[in-house]
């Protein structure tokens, strides 16, 4: 075997870490994309039966933005198994709870329930905040993008560009603005 | 329950209870338990192992088919090309490869892949359609004239 197609082979085995930042991205959508570095999809050597997966470590989980009126609509059941043992969570509760729970559930259900699922979360490496452990993070050879830009809040312009930012028409002297 | 040789399977057929009991013994050898050795429950068994085999049939193709979708994909999302583009590209070029050998390439051939996926770009720009990153090096007939 050449150094090249050893190398070549090696590039193409070899587990890969990617770095996801989640702040203002939907989860649900997040985990459709997360998936396909999961599992692989994205490989054209991809199949079912070889072991192909990627590592995804997601940064800033607590920072999600769930779409709509979802952090007061959705509800997660649990149930214990023992009689009334069922329990409904809104999204916004489980997530003071804990702030990764959101999108790793929503990474859970977007895959397949086989044997494999839980084997391929534990590649998936949650953190609510961007403090993540050196040893994972010298790991990481790749940024996924992310799915949509963060929005720039009013207060995060100067009032120099407030100022400046274009506008249509000039309210009236004596217009009452409330 | 095993034939040894042809004539004992040429025997098997027949009124006797036995041999056409065998015949159906010899399909659920490979079973566990009462499933091989009573009749009443191995002739189930192979009845139902037989329908799953009809429909096997056709779920192989399936999965194969959609397997060979899956690598397509995930050649052509490398190269920023989107699979129903990539197919109108190919299509326009007279490029009449089926999935089969689109998925081998992507998998075994990335080189060639580019180059196809480059073609249906080209060609798509040509035709006057929406194509982020198009291809440099790729010359066609209306450049020359």
């Amino acid at each position: 075997m050449t150094t090249l197609k050893r190398v070549q082979q090696w590039a193409t085995f070899a587990r890969i870490w990617h770095v996801f930042d989640a702040s203002w991205q939907n989860p649900f959508d997040s985990a459709q994309l997360l998936k396909k570095y999961l599992l692989g999809l994205y490989k054209p050597i991809y199949h079912p039966m070889n072991d192909c997966g990627d590592h995804v470590i997601v940064i800033n989980c607590s920072d999600v933005a769930l779409p709509g009126e979802e952090w007061k609509k959705r509800v997660y059941f649990h149930h214990t198994g023992y009689p009334g043992g069922a329990s409904w969570t809104l999204a916004h509760e489980l997530h003071k709870k804990d702030p990764v729970l959101i999108l790793k559930k929503a990474v859970y259900n977007s895959m397949d329930g086989n044997l494999q699922r839980r084997y391929t979360m534990e590649r998936l490496h949650l953190f609510p905040d961007a403090n993540v452990p050196a040893k994972l993070m010298g790991n990481v050879s790749n940024q996924i993008r992310q799915i949509r830009p963060i929005p720039k809040r009013l207060d995060h312009y100067t009032q120099k560009e407030i100022e400046e930012y274009p506008k249509l028409i000039d309210y009236p002297k004596d217009y009452i603005l409330r | 329950m095993v034939f040894l040789s042809v004539v004992n399977f040429v025997r098997s057929r027949g009124p006797d209870e036995f041999w056409r009991k065998r015949k159906i013994f010899r399909l659920a050898a490979h079973y566990i338990g009462r499933r091989r050795n009573c009749y009443s429950v191995t002739i189930k068994m192979v009845h139902r192992a037989l329908v799953y085999a009809t429909k096997g049939r056709k779920l192989r193709k399936d999965d194969i088919r959609d397997l060979r979708d899956t690598r397509i994909i995930a050649g052509c999302d490398q190269h920023d090309i989107k699979y129903p583009d990539f197919k109108e590209g190919l299509l326009r070029c007279n490029i009449l490869l089926n999935r089969k050998s689109l998925s081998d390439l992507a998998a075994w051939e990335p080189y060639s892949f580019k180059a196809l996926t480059d073609i249906a770009k080209q060609k798509l720009q040509e035709d006057g359609l929406n194509v982020t990153d198009p291809p440099t090096n790729v010359i066609t007939r209306g450049m020359l004239k």
